[in-house]
């Protein structure tokens, strides 16, 4: 596979419109004691989904496939983990101790070394075309009738802004949550009274009365509404975003950005979130691949286990799927400048939670990691697993009227060694 | 190339950089990480991107090639006893090797679990009676020699010291970290006694969230009154590598720079810098894009180097004769090369 030994520009753009694609939501935090919500969440047998991504592509080598010795091995050790004869990375030492909760795959081939293509790949489970986000097929099958918070939020400062639902309501694209703040403009002017406000919005409802009648408009009103309910979803929980993680939250999770962000991500699972993402940024390590890997899988690692032992200790790992993944790994060789470079061909990932099977490694790369050398699987595949892993069929079609559109790629199938 | 003749006996030629040619070349099938050249100049060594050490007779050809294996990691510092005798690398497996340097079957003859984290610099005083070494555990710690024992742990960093040295009077230290912070140590009591913000030697890439800096080499001029450190300087995109090499002389006894010497048209890094006994220094490159690498020459105070050599690729540690005549280098493509600073004979 060809080498990228850059990044496009429009690759780490930052997001102009990602907060319009959402508006926001929010979150309130109980640490290992559970809220109404959540015993109501558990009763109901709700699933959800938390996906922790690594943007710009960490390093195999560095995580979940360690080759120490070899050609392209790079300076850090494998270390064992608390499932016997798995090792990963020294820079893991946490997650070292609970792989028995985790599974990894250490042989996706996504067949890109390009940013936005691995990125969306990971995300749709199909490299072309346009189709929903894995956080949007969750959203739509899992999230409750009514539900108390945005069923899709993603928290990151950073991000392109894609079209998550494609052809799916509305109701089910990403909202981006900026970090550990509620969005811009989300509270009511102060100029504008209560009364006023009602006002608006009996004048929007009865203005959307009309226009959905007109042919093929109900979908333009769908969207527009979908936007006022998130964004009242979002007002009502607004205390959620803007609470002050406790001592003891900072102290577990790391009181930098990340840790704030793993704190959010719990609590709004915890208050009845069915999606949610948050992102670490940097590990497009193109320079000083390992002092940068040592930097941010140090900050990822405690930050990560603390956030994973908490959903076990309320009881929601048995119905959450977790993902760790980014949107391609990183290059054997390594560069002039300590770096390694894009890399799709031999791509880790960690899987954990509702429907999946803890403590398996599915596939291997060769020796050197230069290529999968056994159960090769893509982002289809995953793409399946996850839905399988989630009790919803993968195989059967979106509920689109008139379109037979499968929820997974039909060439695909589920990773059945990782499923319970 | 790995049968070139060995070098010629040094001329008493005057010094003359602009006629610098290579004498020796010795290879390695993987990138070096660093080189230096024992206080005799008999051998030449250097770290690899694999695990071991590696030493070439200067006049015995790539045949001479030896092999220091014991390390479970990078070597990227390496330091002498002042009689040459003993060989002392530091380990990113946490460990301090200490080795025999002219062995004919090289074995460890002490691996010092030395920090928690990489070992990034060892350093030995001039009597050989101690060493000093940093590490990702943020810690400075001093050590005795022969014994290995530890003396003084000196705290206070709060982000990975890069490079650790003795001051010529021996009774204090200097230490340059990650941020770019230039701390001074008093040995006797381990406190820390000055510190200075050379923030122009680091960056924080708001884009990806990270710092990038540190020294990646520093030596004391011989009479102490200048601390001289190879590293970077405005970085504009830390994970591409963007930024500009950078070698700072810094007045140690006002503690402030005195000179900042960068080229603001070569994109990169330096990894290496030596003062030459006529007042010059010698310090080497490796680009951002591209493959070649540089090592300039430089006067203290001038804007620009007055002379350049370039590199068939990027260079990744400079050592230096005492007698200010040859000149190692070590390079990513595996070659170290020995450069002779006269005309040719």
């Amino acid at each position: 596979m060809r080498r990228d030994t850059g990044c496009h520009r429009i690759d780490h753009a930052l997001s102009r419109r990602g907060f319009l694609a959402g508006t926001a939501a929010g979150a309130a935090a109980m640490g290992g004691v559970l809220t109404p919500a959540q015993a109501d969440q558990l009763q109901s047998g709700q699933k959800r989904l938390l996906q922790v991504f690594l943007q710009g592509g960490f390093s195999q080598f560095e995580t979940f496939d360690p080759k120490p010795g070899t050609k392209y091995g790079g300076p850090f050790r494998q270390i064992e983990t608390s499932v016997p004869g798995m090792m990963i990375c020294e820079l893991l030492p946490h997650m070292a101790t609970r792989m028995h909760k985790l599974s990894i795959i250490r042989s996706i081939n996504l067949r890109t070394n390009d940013h936005g293509k691995g990125r969306l790949f990971m995300e749709k489970g199909r490299n072309v075309g346009e189709f929903p986000y894995v956080g949007s097929v969750a959203a739509k099958y899992l999230a409750p009738p009514n539900p108390t918070l945005p069923t899709y939020l993603h928290i990151t400062t950073r991000g392109l802004s894609d079209n998550t639902n494609a052809f799916l309501e509305a109701q089910h694209a990403q909202m981006k949550l900026p970090g550990t703040k509620a969005p811009d403009n989300l509270a009511r002017p102060d100029k504008l009274t209560v009364e006023a406000a009602r006002r608006r919005a009996d004048f929007r409802a009865q203005l959307n009365e009309r226009f959905s009648g007109g042919k093929g408009q109900s979908a333009f009103t769908e969207t527009f509404d979908s936007s006022f309910e998130m964004a009242e979803r979002l007002m009502s929980q607004k205390g959620l975003l803007e609470a002050e993680p406790s001592g003891k939250d900072l102290e577990r999770y790391g009181s930098h950005p990340f840790g704030r962000r793993c704190v959010l991500a719990r609590n709004l699972l915890q208050n009845g979130a069915t999606v949610v993402k948050v992102t670490h940024h940097g590990y497009d390590t193109h320079a000083e691949n390992f002092n940068f890997h040592l930097e941010q899988l140090g900050e990822f690692d405690q930050t990560f286990c603390m956030l994973l032992d908490d959903i076990e200790a309320t009881g929601m790992l048995d119905s959450t799927l977790i993902m760790v993944y980014s949107e391609f790994g990183r290059t054997p060789k390594i560069n002039q400048r300590y770096g390694r470079d894009h890399w799709g061909a031999s791509v880790s990932m960690a899987l954990g939670g509702a429907g999946i099977k803890p403590g398996v490694t599915v596939g291997a790369t060769n020796k050197e990691g230069t290529e999968v050398s056994d159960r090769e699987v893509d982002a289809g595949h995953l793409f399946h697993t996850y839905f399988s892993a989630l009790g919803i069929d993968p195989t059967a079609d979106h509920n689109v009227p008139g379109k037979s559109i499968p929820i997974g790629d039909p060439a695909k199938s589920s990773i059945k060694e990782l499923l319970v | 190339m790995s049968n070139r003749p060995a070098p010629p006996p040094l001329p008493d030629d005057p010094i003359d950089v602009k006629q610098s040619h290579v004498v020796a070349e010795f290879q390695h099938d993987v990138a070096l990480t660093t080189c230096r050249l024992d206080p005799q100049a008999r051998f030449a060594f250097a770290g690899a991107e694999d695990f071991n050490v590696y030493r070439w007779s200067v006049d015995g050809g790539n045949e001479s090639k030896t092999v220091f294996s014991g390390h479970e990691s990078w070597v990227r510092c390496l330091d002498f006893s002042p009689d040459g005798e003993r060989l002392y690398t530091a380990g990113y497996d946490d460990r301090i090797g200490v080795w025999d340097t002219a062995a004919a079957k090289p074995k460890p003859l002490e691996m010092i679990e030395a920090h928690k984290g990489w070992v990034r610099w060892v350093k030995v005083n001039r009597d050989g009676t101690r060493l000093v070494s940093c590490g990702n555990d943020n810690l400075i710690k001093l050590w005795s020699l022969p014994d290995g024992k530890l003396i003084q742990e000196f705290r206070g960093h709060e982000r990975h010291p890069y490079a650790v040295l003795f001051h010529p009077d021996e009774q204090r230290l200097a230490s340059f970290d990650l941020m770019g912070n230039i701390k001074e140590w008093d040995i006797a009591s381990g406190k820390e006694l000055r510190s200075f913000e050379a923030k122009f030697m680091w960056g924080f890439d708001q884009k990806f969230r990270a710092d990038m800096g540190g020294a990646r080499d520093m030596i004391f001029s011989e009479d102490g009154k200048t601390l001289i450190v190879a590293g970077l300087t405005n970085v504009t995109n830390a994970f591409a590598g963007v930024h500009n090499p950078m070698i700072l002389l810094f007045n140690w006894e006002k503690f402030e720079p005195q000179h900042k010497l960068t080229d603001a048209s070569y994109k990169g890094m330096s990894w290496g810098v030596r003062t030459h006994p006529e007042g010059f220094l010698a310090a080497v490159g490796a680009p951002q894009g591209g493959s070649k690498g540089a090592i300039w020459f430089w006067k203290p105070g001038e804007e620009k180097p007055f002379h350049t050599v370039t590199l068939s690729h990027c260079g990744r540690g400079l050592d230096m004769t005492a007698d200010g005549r040859r000149i190692a280098v070590a390079q990513f493509d595996g070659l170290l090369k020995i450069y002779q600073l006269t005309r040719k004979s």
